[in-house]
């Protein structure tokens, strides 16, 4: 009898350890941030304060396969909970049934209508339900070095061809030697370079609709002639990434890039007054650049789905989202943070915002996952290194889209 | 019981070598054989639920794609010049360190830093030095007038393979120095002393005592290097992922590419079957010749 009721007793304790191991949920989160100060160990130890029944486990996966292991994660049965997404790959997530939808949690949501206007339109999935909880954005905007453009007495370029004028005028030999050490704008030829050549290019190709065009043809052709006629482009520039474009605008070898807000307070910090933003060109009448996105969705797979609402919702609260875009250098999505932002010198955010009414985004379909990842950039650097024409590479670009 | 000790004594190898034989069919011969059977479906990794049988398909996919033979005529290059220049570079080390000076002890352990360093390390490394606006290699070549402007080596399709080349000659080259080194030590001094006597000059002895002295190392190490050359990927990903263009695609690096960034398990599987078809000649050699010294 007394062995029966110890047996019960400790049955009785296993039942209760177990329950209140179910009561403290586990979310497993995924997100990426270069910025080696990293804000998150602070925003979990806020957010389980204020709920001591759920443990955030958040991993910080290197961007340049980010991708790569999530949707190998999701076809492995081993993806997070939740994770930072941009919307190029939703298409993707959908094809493969990895979302799960968050129009009833919105809608349910207090922090809704703090979220800044036309934000949840631009996220909506194809089908009309929402997937993605916006979490920060940044425009793409052009970097010019001041001094440089007045010391050539230049003003920053409103157009294409200001834009080559200005780029041919700063491409050149300070020290004497021969060599030009100071290019005029640092194009992006690796991965992620499709911003820049998209600037100049589908305003005139009228979209993805028109690569193949003559204007469309001839509009990449320029691209290619800034670099193998023109030399505007430093000869690394086939090749360059972030790091490398960056690199060179900051220690003064390009007088010019396109970048976003996210970089501004590194220009800042090595350049002082001497940078400023604008807009990027118009071209052959018309103005396109990239709304960049940031998101959180909750991953169809997930046990634990209420718990991860709670987190991404409170990353996009404000307070949490200020702190979480102080990090990484990007705007925050609430009416609250925006109003209260002083992260960022005025002129940046002016660029940000003036650039706002053309901002937009690549295909809303699979196809653009392989035209950023390979496509673009395999096609980019061949032409930009003569192996390839200008025709041939929005051939391939085209034929991706099935246009 | 007289019975029994015979099937036990026979049966006691195995089972001591079934732990390893076990492993290394879940962790090696599993995925071979699931590679092998990815590659005769077409599989998106971002479509698993459509998975159609497609028999060769992929495989003649692969010899009508024009990146296939590109990156094949690389990997040619690539273990064609690779291994050569590993092997002279280290036959040379090996030579200078098998002779007497006071700090050989030092220079040995230095020797062998650029194969002990991790691949990223060594690929950021001379991506640095390779770098045409900040580069040590331009400066220098600058300065010494050998160049008039400097050259973006990586971003150059005309380089790019080659700069990577010479980066993996410099990391693999210790480990041929340290081969024939033991290869070296081995020979006994008199048959050099023998051979002075008889009249033969340092080139004579270098090619009738030292050279048949190292054969053995030397063909298993050459064996063992294309086999790692060919396979190896990670330089050439950090340093340029294959750019600019297909400029520095090999087989396994389009493989990888296919598989991991375009999520095409079936063909990427395809590509990497057929290599190993490819390299599996060199294997066989080297198999024959471990069975060999096994049965000496």
């Amino acid at each position: 009898m007394r062995r029966l009721m110890a047996g019960t007793i400790l049955g009785t304790g296993m039942a209760l350890a177990a329950w209140s191991a179910h009561a403290q949920e586990t979310v497993r989160f995924w997100y990426h941030f270069d910025n080696p100060d990293n804000p998150m160990d602070a925003l979990i130890a806020d957010f389980e304060a204020a709920h001591p029944d759920i443990r955030i486990e958040a991993e910080n996966v290197p961007w340049n396969s980010y991708y790569d292991n999530l949707y190998t994660a999701i076809v492995g049965g081993n993806a997070p909970d939740a994770a930072m997404v941009k919307l190029f790959a939703q298409p993707r997530l959908l094809e493969m049934g990895a979302l799960e939808p968050l129009d009833d949690r919105i809608e349910a949501w207090a922090g809704k209508d703090d979220i800044l206007d036309n934000l949840f339109e631009l996220n909506a999935a194809p089908d009309g339900s929402r997937y993605y909880l916006p979490l920060q954005y940044v425009v793409l905007y052009l970097y010019y070095r001041t001094d440089m453009f007045a010391e050539a007495g230049l003003e920053p370029p409103a157009t294409c061809e200001a834009f080559r004028e200005a780029a041919i005028a700063l491409t050149r030999d300070t020290d004497g030697d021969g060599n030009n050490d100071v290019y005029g704008f640092g194009f992006r030829g690796g991965r992620g370079g499709h911003d820049h050549w998209a600037t100049f290019v589908l305003p005139q190709s009228n979209g993805f609709d028109g690569l193949t065009s003559e204007a469309g043809i001839a509009a990449t052709q320029w691209v290619i002639d800034l670099h193998r006629t023109d030399g505007v482009f430093p000869p690394s520039a086939p090749n360059d990434g972030f790091q490398e474009i960056i690199g060179a605008f900051q220690s003064g070898v390009t007088a010019m890039t396109i970048h976003h807000i996210g970089s501004s307070a590194g220009m800042v910090e090595a350049l002082g007054d001497k940078v400023s933003a604008v807009p990027v060109p118009e071209c052959g009448g018309g103005r396109w650049t990239s709304f960049g996105d940031e998101s959180t969705a909750i991953l169809a797979h997930s046990e634990v789905k209420d718990a991860a609402w709670e987190w991404i919702s409170f990353l996009s609260s404000a307070g949490a989202n200020a702190k979480f875009n102080e990090a990484t250098g990007q705007l925050p999505v609430t009416r609250t943070d925006s109003e209260a932002w002083t992260l960022h010198e005025q002129r940046f955010v002016k660029a940000t915002m003036d650039s706002l009414p053309y901002a937009a985004l690549l295909p809303n379909v699979p196809e653009t996952s392989d035209f950023v990842n390979t496509v673009w950039p395999v096609a980019m650097q061949r032409a930009l290194t003569g192996e390839i024409t200008a025709e041939d590479m929005n051939a391939e670009i085209a034929a991706l889209y099935g246009k | 019981m007289s019975r029994s000790a015979p099937l036990a004594a026979r049966v006691l190898p195995y089972a001591l070598l079934s732990p390893a034989v076990v492993v290394t069919l879940a962790i090696v011969f599993f995925p071979m054989l699931q590679a092998a059977w990815m590659s005769l479906h077409e599989l998106i990794l971002f479509r698993p639920n459509v998975m159609p049988f497609v028999w060769l398909d992929n495989f003649a996919a692969a010899f009508s794609d024009e990146v296939f033979w590109i990156s094949l005529r690389h990997t040619g290059i690539w273990i064609g010049l690779t291994v050569p220049l590993q092997l002279l570079l280290g036959l040379a080390t090996a030579l200078l360190l098998n002779r007497p000076f006071w700090w050989r002890p030092l220079a040995r352990a230095l020797i062998i830093i650029p194969w002990a360093l991790p691949s990223v390390v060594i690929a950021l490394m001379w991506s640095w030095i390779y770098d045409s606006n900040y580069g040590a290699l331009n400066d220098f070549l600058l300065r010494m007038d050998i160049l008039q402007r400097s050259v973006p080596w990586l971003a150059d399709p005309d380089t790019a393979l080659y700069a990577i080349i010479l980066t993996l000659t410099w990391q693999g080259f210790p480990f041929f120095a340290v081969m024939i080194l033991a290869g070296l030590q081995a020979i006994p001094e008199s048959y050099y002393e023998a051979a002075a006597i008889d009249g033969a000059g340092p080139w004579r002895q270098f090619w009738h005592i030292t050279l048949p002295g190292i054969a053995g190392v030397l063909v298993t190490a050459i064996l063992l290097r294309v086999i790692w050359v060919a396979n190896s990927i990670d330089v050439i990903f950090v340093m340029t992922g294959g750019g600019p263009g297909y400029a520095t695609y090999t087989l396994p690096l389009y493989a990888f590419l296919k598989a991991r960034t375009n999520l095409d398990y079936g063909y990427g599987s395809a590509l990497a079957v057929l290599f190993t078809v490819m390299l599996m000649a060199v294997v066989v050699l080297y198999l024959r010749r471990t069975a060999r010294a096994v049965a000496q």
